[in-house]
């Protein structure tokens, strides 16, 4: 069984469920996962981080909040929070860097913004595939806590 | 504005008004690959920030995709995306390639910005002339990948200001004959606060 999240959402679910995020561009990806209770949350994220205030729409969007909302959800699920390890994929620039103040590195921000969060958390990163000017598809499988990153144009895909 | 706010005649001028924008640049494209380019009637619509990859034709999908900002009196992105056999057939008609896909290479991303370059060059001058604007087009940029990876980053200055995207879209296609055709779609995605300009001055209230 394998669910979709979409931009600017985030699910959790538990083994042996099957989480999926398509062509992360600048956006990241984020999995939480507790090897023990088999359950864990992917977010995929658009925005490095949320503004003190005014916040307009959803706040799933942002890397900081998301991952937030992903551990509060876990733990009411069941999880333990001194157990989780995350992975992060994604953050890329898709466009040339030549013309920086029109790109203004989003996904290097998205991507800063998820490690900053999860070591506050104290959440170890065990596996990352960020950077680059790619896009990617990820696939968290919930049964191992694998997630497998495809990337469509390098006909390319690696395991972390 | 918040763009689920506006109304169905708000709605129509954004139509019309992306019409004769995208007569103009379809005139320039057929010119360029001596074909007869047909359009479509622009289609404007409001939908979550979340579904417009799904929206594209589905988040995986290869696409080209050139963007520019539009810069000036107005602030907005236009996104032109060509499916990748749709990419190759512009190459071939261009350039004449003879290769039997897609190859990407400088002399190609070069060539495809001209024509994201001239295609929008022409409908932010036709926009600007009727809107009396100055609109100018940044330098293109280009990116070859999975549809969802190529249009996030618009999204991101959208998403800034709330959860939804309002496209304004055409599609244009070369050949009647299917299996030939050059398609392209061709995105306006203003900024919130810029609609007020492109309505007020279309004659539609606010």
């Amino acid at each position: 069984m394998s669910t979709r999240v979409t931009i600017a959402q985030v699910r959790i679910d538990q083994s042996p469920a099957v989480l999926k995020a398509y062509g992360l561009g600048s956006c990241v990806a984020v999995a939480l996962y507790d090897p023990e209770a088999r359950i864990g949350g992917l977010g995929h994220l658009l925005l490095p981080n949320r503004p003190e205030k005014n916040v307009l729409g959803s706040e799933s969007k942002y890397v900081d909040a998301g991952i937030l909302e992903i551990v509060d959800e876990l733990v009411q699920a069941g999880a333990n929070q001194e157990r989780l390890v995350a992975k992060v994929a994604g953050g890329a620039n898709m466009f040339e860097t030549t013309y920086q103040t029109l790109i203004k590195s989003i996904g290097a921000r998205n991507a800063r913004s998820a490690r900053s969060t999860l070591a506050s958390l104290g959440i170890p990163i065990v596996g990352e595939e960020v950077g680059g000017n790619r896009g990617r598809t990820v696939e968290f499988d919930l049964a191992t806590g694998n997630m497998m990153v495809y990337c469509a144009r390098d006909d390319d895909q690696v395991s972390i | 504005m918040p763009f689920r706010e506006m109304n169905s005649v708000q709605l129509d001028t954004l139509k019309e008004v992306s019409n004769i924008g995208m007569g103009h640049a379809a005139t320039a494209l057929s010119q360029m690959i001596g074909q007869r380019v047909n359009l479509t009637v622009p289609n404007v619509t409001i939908i979550e920030i979340s579904q417009v990859p799904e929206h594209l034709g589905g988040a995986e999908k290869m696409m080209v995709g050139i963007t520019l900002q539009i810069l000036g009196d107005a602030r907005g992105s236009i996104m032109l995306l060509f499916p990748q056999e749709s990419a190759h057939r512009l190459l071939c008609s261009l350039l004449g390639h003879q290769e039997k896909a897609l190859i990407m290479t400088e002399v190609s991303v070069s060539a495809l910005k001209e024509v994201g370059n001239i295609l929008a060059s022409a409908y932010l001058s036709a926009l600007g002339n009727l809107l009396n604007k100055t609109l100018i087009p940044s330098v293109p940029l280009l990116a070859y990948d999975m549809a969802g990876a190529v249009v996030d980053h618009v999204l991101i200055d959208l998403s800034q200001s709330g959860d939804f995207a309002m496209m304004v879209e055409t599609d244009f296609a070369g050949e009647p004959d299917q299996d030939l055709a050059i398609k392209g779609h061709f995105f306006l995605l203003p900024d919130p606060a810029t609609l007020n300009i492109f309505l007020s001055d279309a004659g539609g209230s606010i």
